[in-house]
């Protein structure tokens, strides 16, 4: 039966490469094709959810034997990274569970989707984002797992920004995929760490290593996975991300934001279970970030009124006592909430279009008294605690300012001292100049500066000896014919400005938090 | 049949310099294009050829081709390839083919001499990754100038075309200067005789590779051999002939010098194994500047708004991250090293071409005069997208596995440069998303997007093979690892099973 376990994310990745490759080459297109396009992602996924059964009810009846190897993915010297897959346990019940919903979100969308514009595109992306979910909850090894993670960031990227000639979705979309790298940055940083201390990368022997591991490493482990979780799961302090997936079609938010994607980051920890019950650090780190996570949630969703944010903050709220019931080690317990929240907000979102329709003309509820009575707690909650904008003036500004400071540096002073720093003064008539050189008509030679610029500008080499000469000849002019004279005093003056100037720019915060950082980095 | 005696190198090198003057020759420029094409073909065939004869479970050098060039200098013409370099050749055959194939209608005026320039430069190249003698490899290397200026100065789009060629050739000549300087060092310490006698220049570099360099040489030989890399490869300070140049000439030249990573095949070939103590005591300076240029090039590219400037800084970026490979000196750095420039020589020059196409019908690149291109141009976003992901680094595409092995690599060894390079993915994605929301999505604001045409079919052909081979190296990587394994387990035990000076080798060991 273990063989089984290649095609559940196989079938659905092969239905997205069929109607991937029929629709960019055109085989596939319009409404006449719908059918054809609904029957492949619809099949395929229904036969990963039979093939999911069939594999949890071998396990069941425990007849696997628990890992299945396919083949060799990549080695270079003592880093060999198979594909392997996991064939008993939670991870199997999770992807059935899974498999099943995502089966249901599939069939749902076809009658949703209709005479859409990206129909297409949005059965290709559905099948993608099967595909690698179900290869993450089933991957023997992190990296397998990593692949099933970017993969389906990369899917909700896609959906998040469906419609694509409205902005904001789009950069919605590109915020959402950005915070989640960080995330994944962690997990790379995981993967490697594993390597360099574990030197393996599967689950089960990272996770049987914990107690070989010194205290530090366990933790550094713990920790980097950890981060990836929260930032996949919509923990404080990635939390904003998740309102703004919510651009997509409906569909994909239930699979993506209701039932499957966002509890990767549960599962994660969960998978990791032996290795985190040895790091206290991070089970406090878990306790915090799912308790704050869930009061924040609890707070802004009370003064929600559309359904879509409503649901997203019941959401995460409901993700957080998960965090909290890792962070406590009752693990059991998480993994049962997580399959019982993931098919009760499948429904939830499923449902939420037609809620509109259900729940017309009835009067929106007051918001409850206890926030109607507390202004700065009504506002804060309106405001969801700021915490995008503490983010964006925290992280995202100092970047894209050092961006701009680096970008003018790199223009007007590496530029200029490796290069010409002639043609960006007359850049508009060279053009003009250029055709006058090819009729032969010298007109630049007469300012007297064409036979210079080349002594002048080109090349390091010749502008620093004209630079060396110019320094010596007024070192030889003012100082050593003249002696010390008004022009030494306000050369002076100068210099003490310049400085001055370089100091307020290097006590900006970014440049010092900058500082800080590569201190840092260094000591490490 | 026999494989050693027929001289495969030599043909890859002089059939393109054939072709050029055959295309030259005819003034005709439908013939002059037709030619150019049928030997670019034959040019790939006969580098896949080299690739099939090429044994990938020898790590020495292979299929050499030895003859005295100049007896009284001991100069000779050496050539050979090895699992570092074997898969260079089909590489610069097929970005060739592909820049041939895409100047089809774009460049309008001189067309044989175009053609014939661009075989010319693809046969100096295929010289450059064989060349095994350090004259030769410095003729062949100096020898990529002309054309380059040509190509850009005759062909390049903006109006400081000329000024970016000068620009770049003197650039490059401050680069072969301190070459030079670096081989006549390294032949004349070869040949100070032992025992007073014999005093024979030694330039091949399987000789030189043989006779360490006397201590107090090794430190300056490295530094000049690395200023004279850093300047093509491109590293932070020398880099800003990038921008210029993928600015000013055409989008295909662009993609040819983006495309060709000669600059750090040098610094993996020549840098690094001839200086080999010196490059195990200098590491970290070398790793600590490809991180730098790995951020700052990051960084910048986040302000671009051009798309050729922005992948002159990605490519700027992207190289920086390899340098952090190669300076963190295991298998895992130096295989990824090797499968970065090779996704980068598929990727980036993919990538421009693709912006030579917006340019072709737009005149531009600046994301104000573009918007909205996905709804008119979807197949060309398609592919856009594709690129971009394997620039990114996103599983599934050739990026992923060679970022892996890369960030690991630095990890293992230099744990701080390992969080700069996890710093850069993140940036990677900013700026390339970034750029790809306003360029390519959003509604359509001018009115001669509304008008553009999508991917031609042999703009679709062209795109549909670099896509391939993304996925497919992205599948299977060990295709590539497996080829270079044996060669990079030469090169890296040559530079650390050197009689190096104890405390160095015990100040690498206690970075483990």
């Amino acid at each position: 039966m273990d063989a089984l376990v290649v095609l559940i994310p196989l079938m659905p990745f092969l239905a997205s490469a069929i109607i991937g490759i029929g629709h960019q080459f055109g085989a596939i297109k319009g409404e006449a094709s719908e059918t054809f396009t609904a029957l492949t992602a619809t099949w395929a996924i229904s036969m990963s959810s039979l093939l999911a059964l069939a594999l949890l009810g071998a396990d069941l009846l425990q007849r696997n034997n628990g890992t299945f190897d396919v083949a060799l993915w990549l080695d270079s010297d003592t880093l060999k990274i198979d594909i392997g897959f996991i064939t008993a346990g939670f991870s199997v019940k999770l992807s059935a569970l899974f498999a099943v919903l995502l089966m249901v979100i599939t069939r749902f969308s076809i009658n949703y989707m209709h005479r859409e514009v990206g129909f297409h595109r949005f059965f290709f992306i559905l099948s993608l984002f099967s595909s690698a979910i179900l290869m993450l909850v089933l991957s023997r090894n992190a990296l397998g797992t990593f692949v099933g993670w970017e993969i389906a960031g990369l899917c909700s990227y896609l959906l998040i920004s469906y419609a694509y000639n409205r902005p904001v979705a789009v950069a919605n979309a590109t915020q959402v995929f950005v915070t989640n790298r960080i995330g994944d940055a962690g997990f790379i940083l995981g993967i490697g760490l594993s390597y360099a201390w574990v030197e393996s990368l599967n689950w089960s022997d990272i996770n049987a290593a914990a107690t070989d591991l010194s205290k530090g490493e366990a933790t550094a482990i713990a920790l980097c996975f950890t981060v990836a979780a929260l930032a996949k799961s919509a923990q404080l302090p990635f939390s904003p991300w998740l309102a703004r997936a919510m651009e997509g079609p409906t569909p994909s938010s239930a699979a993506f934001y209701g039932a499957v994607m966002i509890h990767a980051g549960v599962f994660l920890i969960i998978t990791l279970a032996p290795l985190i019950s040895h790091t206290p650090l991070v089970m406090a780190l878990l306790i915090f970030s799912g308790t704050t996570t869930a009061l924040y949630s609890y707070f802004i969703g009370l003064t929600q009124t559309d359904v879509k944010s409503s649901l997203v903050f019941a959401t995460s709220g409901q993700l957080g006592l998960m965090f909290l019931e890792c962070g406590l080690g009752f693990w059991q317990l998480a993994s049962w909430h997580l399959c019982a929240h993931a098919v009760v907000r499948c429904y939830l979102v499923l449902t939420a279009p037609s809620l509109m329709f259900n729940v017309r003309d009835n009067p929106i509820k007051p918001v409850a008294p206890m926030l109607a009575n507390k202004r700065w707690l009504f506002v804060a909650s309106l405001q969801r605690f700021w915490v995008e904008q503490i983010t964006d003036w925290a992280l995202v500004k100092p970047v894209r300012h050092l961006a701009r400071d680096l970008s003018y540096f790199d223009d007007n002073i590496v530029d200029r001292l490796m290069g010409i720093p002639a043609p960006a003064i007359n850049a508009a008539s060279s053009l003009a100049q250029l055709e006058e050189r090819a009729l032969g008509a010298k007109l630049d030679a007469d300012s007297g500066n064409s036979g210079k610029t080349f002594v002048v500008g080109l090349g390091l080499v010749s502008a620093l000896t004209n630079r060396i000469a110019g320094l010596v000849h007024w070192f030889e002019d003012r100082l050593v014919l003249q002696g010390v004279s008004k022009d030494a005093l306000h050369f002076g003056r100068k210099m003490g400005h310049l400085a001055n100037k370089f100091e307020t720019l290097v006590l900006r915060p970014r440049y010092l938090v900058l500082l800080v950082f590569i201190t840092l980095l260094v000591a490490f | 049949m026999s494989t050693t005696d027929f001289p495969l190198l030599t043909l890859l090198i002089f059939l393109p310099l054939l072709g050029a003057l055959a295309t030259g020759f005819f003034g005709n420029k439908e013939r002059a294009r037709t030619i150019a094409v049928s030997f670019a073909v034959i040019e790939l065939l006969l580098s896949l050829l080299a690739f099939h004869w090429f044994n990938p479970d020898d790590g020495q050098f292979q299929l050499l081709e030895h003859h005295l060039w100049i007896p009284g200098l001991n100069v000779e013409y050496l050539l050979g390839i090895d699992g570092i370099s074997v898969l260079f050749l089909p590489m610069s055959a097929f970005v060739t083919l592909m820049v041939i194939v895409a100047s089809w209608n774009s460049v309008q005026h001189l067309e044989p001499f175009h053609y014939a320039l661009l075989l010319a430069l693809e046969g100096i190249t295929i010289g450059v990754f064989t060349a095994l003698d350090m004259v030769l490899f410095f003729l062949f290397w100096e020898l990529t100038l002309p054309p380059i200026f040509f190509l850009i100065g005759l062909w390049g789009v903006d109006p400081h075309r000329r000024i970016a060629a000068v620009k770049y050739t003197l650039f490059m000549l401050f680069g072969g200067a301190a070459l030079l300087v670096a081989i006549v060092m390294l032949a004349i310490n070869a040949a100070a005789p032992a025992d007073g006698v014999g005093t024979q220049l030694v330039f091949s570099l399987p000789t030189l590779l043989e006779k360490p360099l006397p201590d107090d040489l090794q430190g300056t030989v490295f530094l000049l051999l690395l200023l004279a890399f850093a300047v093509k490869t491109p590293l932070i300070p020398f880099h800003t002939w990038m921008p210029t140049a993928t600015m000013e000439s055409s989008p295909q030249i662009a993609a040819l010098l983006t495309g060709l990573k000669l600059g750090a095949y040098g610094i993996i070939r020549f840098t690094m194994p001839l200086a080999p103590s010196a490059a195990v005591e200098y590491s970290w300076i070398l790793g600590v500047l490809g991180a730098i240029t790995l951020i700052y090039g990051a960084l910048i590219a986040l302000y671009q708004t051009n798309l050729r400037r922005l992948l002159a800084y990605s490519s700027v970026s992207h190289v920086g991250l390899v340098i952090v490979g190669i300076a963190s000196l295991n298998m895992q750095g130096i295989q990824g090293a090797i499968f970065q420039l090779l996704n980068f020589t598929i990727v980036a020059s993919s990538l421009m071409l693709i912006a030579g196409f917006i340019q072709h019908r737009l005149g531009s690149t600046e994301t104000v005069h573009l918007g909205g291109l996905a709804k008119v141009m979807p197949k060309l976003t398609c592919f856009y997208f594709l690129f971009v992901l394997a620039s990114i680094g996103v599983p599934g595409t050739s990026g992923f596995p060679a970022e892996l092995l890369l960030i690991i690599s630095a990890l293992v060894a230099h744990p701080s440069l390992g969080i700069a390079a996890l710093a850069a993915a993140v940036l990677g994605a900013a700026y390339m998303l970034d750029f790809t929301r306003k360029a390519f999505f959003g509604p359509i604001i001018h009115q001669t997007v509304q008008q553009l045409q999508d991917l031609r079919r042999r703009e679709l052909l062209l795109l549909c093979v670099p896509a391939l081979l993304v996925l497919v190296f992205g599948f299977f990587p060990n295709l590539i690892l497996h080829t270079n394994e044996k060669a990079a387990d030469a090169w890296l035990s040559r530079i650390l099973e050197q009689p190096v000076k104890s405390d160095e080798v015990a100040g690498i060991g206690s970075l483990e």
